[in-house]
């Protein structure tokens, strides 16, 4: 796999500088995104039906995009991918362009949950629409469906003692107190006060004595299960981390809790620097397409908002991952959570 | 004359050059970023970014919180307690090592030393499938009749930590002891031998006072080395071994609060340097008896 990407990297490079010597004649679109999302065939079936040239770079951190967008004060590139809990910081910095989502057709056949961008939060701002949702994943449950009978249906399952040593948990605090404050019932999980952040914490404590280990990578957990008696697993990995368990033969299923599931969604969005808006438009017009959809799904692994995926059934509830109001109150405080003796 | 008379400027140059880069080297690399980090325990952070405003807070913080200063004594606790493990695991092995004769025992030293070359994060990878509840430890405690059924009582908890320190850091503590005891004078021994003692007494009388150098540059060392850890707790600890590297490395990673991590850091390099001037006596007052 990584030799694939370094192959594909590189024939990216290779068609960026061919590509270079044509860019004084014609504009290409400028694509900033992630592995995964503008694959090379794609790009030339783009070109193909629609004759504009594509440049793509690809970064590895939403820090890097942040520096690559900001740095030129968005003036290097056309259009990028960022996820919903970024997306605000670019508006509020006055880095992205609202999108007419008239000019998207594509945008009227996706699945119901995406159709209504005001209901998606974080990709609109005063009744504008700056981001075109098209790749998701949710963090929900994975459970060994020899050991937990019947199906789990909530996250409040990790605190059920019978499981008691079984269950791994993800080592980080911002997402604890999310997916914490939100099987506890609280609306905003990003917006906790004092007193609902006081009761998270001694939830998160009680859990801490009901877990094997907290882990850190999806390799990391893949390995305890294989070693020990695990049963269920907080999957901050998703379907990845499933499909990767059940590559091994482990015998797991996946769900997404009644109480609604914390979920990143990656967005198109236009820069304030775009050269061409109808060629941006048509980009992510052609993203949103069945086809480049289904592909990116089936090769990624995550779900997107054109055909229906595992990632999340279309009753599941989602929540659109956003910023805390305190990362580093929260952090501390899952210190003294891992203290507590 | 005038010929030493030209070279002798160049010479003193070069050697001017050469003091020069022998100090300088230090400085830039390990003083000046040392240095930096001790200014740095001094700012603060306020919404994600660091305050370049002096500032006592970081460490009245430490002091005053009840949950750094336990964690901190309990990982000292827990690191003494791994080098006091190397060292009653590692005398022996280098004990014997000494009295083996010519080849075997430069052989055998470097097969000890082998699991060095292996990189840290593999290892501990590979101690842990071995600790697990379906480990080959588990299963082969099961299979002796020593246990009923596996226990968790190997992993993701303070004994891991111990276990899989202990077994990291052994190699770095049968090195100290077995040059100083390879330093001891056959002649010693035999004189003892033809006064009368028994081995065993010249064991005690002889050998281990004249070793313990060597054991107490093991002990620091090895304690160094545990104490600045926070992958191996990270990895193996599970809920209850946590361990003051891993509060540190949360400062710098998720938390972003620099200031505090470093003055956390200070704190640290403390014990260490008292560790390592502990060694350093011990190992020079018996070095300079002889």
């Amino acid at each position: 796999m990584g030799l694939k990407k370094a192959f594909l990297r590189l024939a990216t490079i290779g068609l960026g500088i061919g590509l270079m010597t044509s860019a004084a004649l014609a504009a290409n679109l400028r694509v900033l995104a992630w592995d995964g999302y503008a694959d090379p065939d794609w790009v030339k079936d783009f070109t193909a039906a629609t004759g504009i040239g594509v440049d793509v770079v690809f970064i590895g951190s939403d820090d890097e995009i942040w520096a690559k967008i900001k740095g030129s004060e968005g003036q290097d590139f056309d259009v990028f991918a960022v996820n919903t809990a970024q997306l605000q910081r670019y508006i509020k910095a006055d880095l992205v362009s609202p999108i007419d989502v008239t000019k998207l057709p594509n945008q009227k056949e996706v699945l119901p949950r995406f159709r209504d961008l005001s209901q998606v939060s974080g990709d609109t701002k005063d009744g504008k629409v700056y981001g075109i949702p098209f790749c998701f994943d949710s963090i929900g449950l994975i459970y060994d469906t020899d050991k937990v009978k019947p199906a789990p249906t909530s996250m409040s399952v990790l605190w059920d003692p019978a499981y008691k040593g079984k269950i791994l948990a993800y080592d980080n605090g911002e997402h604890n107190f999310s997916f914490t404050a939100l099987t506890l019932g609280y609306k905003d999980p990003f917006n906790l006060n004092a007193e609902q952040m006081a009761a998270v914490k001694a939830k998160l404590v009680e859990l801490k004595r009901n877990v094997l280990s907290f882990y850190t990578t999806a390799d990391e957990a893949q390995q305890i299960y294989q070693n020990n008696d695990v049963a269920l697993i907080w999957a901050n990995y998703g379907q990845q981390q499933v499909k990767a368990l059940q590559k091994i033969g482990a015998h797991v299923a996946y769900v997404n809790p009644s109480e609604g599931a914390l979920a990143w969604l990656d967005n198109w969005v236009i820069s304030k620097g775009v050269r061409d808006n109808a060629a941006a438009e048509k980009w992510i017009d052609f993203m949103l397409s069945k086809k480049v959809s289904s592909a990116l799904s089936e090769r990624t692994g995550f779900g997107n908002t054109v055909t229906e995926t595992s990632s999340a059934g279309g009753n599941d509830k989602l929540v659109w991952l956003n910023n805390v109001e305190d990362p580093l109150k929260r952090s501390d405080m899952w210190n003294e959570v891992k203290a507590t003796p | 004359m005038s010929k030493t008379g030209s070279t002798q400027p160049s010479e003193r140059q070069l050697s001017l050059l050469v003091t020069v880069l022998a100090f300088a080297l230090p400085v830039v690399f390990v003083l000046v970023p040392l240095a930096i980090f001790l200014v740095y325990s001094f700012f603060g952070v306020d919404q994600g970014t660091i305050v370049y405003a002096p500032t006592l807070g970081n460490y009245v913080r430490f002091f005053t919180d009840p949950i750094f200063l336990p964690v901190f004594w309990n990982t000292i606790v827990l690191c003494v307690s791994v080098a006091a493990i190397c060292i009653l695991l590692a005398y022996p092995a280098a004990y014997f090592l000494a009295t083996l004769k010519g080849r075997w025992r430069y052989a055998l030293l470097m097969l000890l030393l082998v699991p060095l070359l292996m990189s840290y994060v593999i290892k501990i990878y590979a101690i842990r499938s071995i600790l697990g509840l379906n480990g080959f430890l588990n299963k082969a405690l099961v299979a002796l009749g020593i246990l009923q059924q596996p226990s968790t009582l190997f992993v993701f908890n303070m004994n891991a930590i111990l276990l899989t320190l202990s077994l990291l850091l052994i190699p770095f503590a049968i090195l100290p002891i077995f040059l100083s005891l390879e330093r001891i004078p056959q002649t010693l021994l035999r004189a003892s031998d033809d006064l009368g003692a028994s081995g065993w007494q010249t064991f005690l009388r002889i050998t281990l006072p004249l070793s313990l150098p060597g054991v107490a540059s093991a002990a620091s060392f090895v304690f160094v080395l545990a104490i600045g850890d926070f992958l191996t707790p990270q990895m193996v600890g599970g809920i209850s071994g946590f361990t003051f590297g891993r509060i540190l490395y949360s400062q710098f990673g998720t938390a972003y609060n620099w200031p505090f991590g470093a003055a956390l850091s200070v704190a640290l390099a403390m014990v260490v340097i008292c560790a390592i001037l502990i060694g350093e006596r011990f190992g020079r007052s018996r070095g300079t008896s002889l």
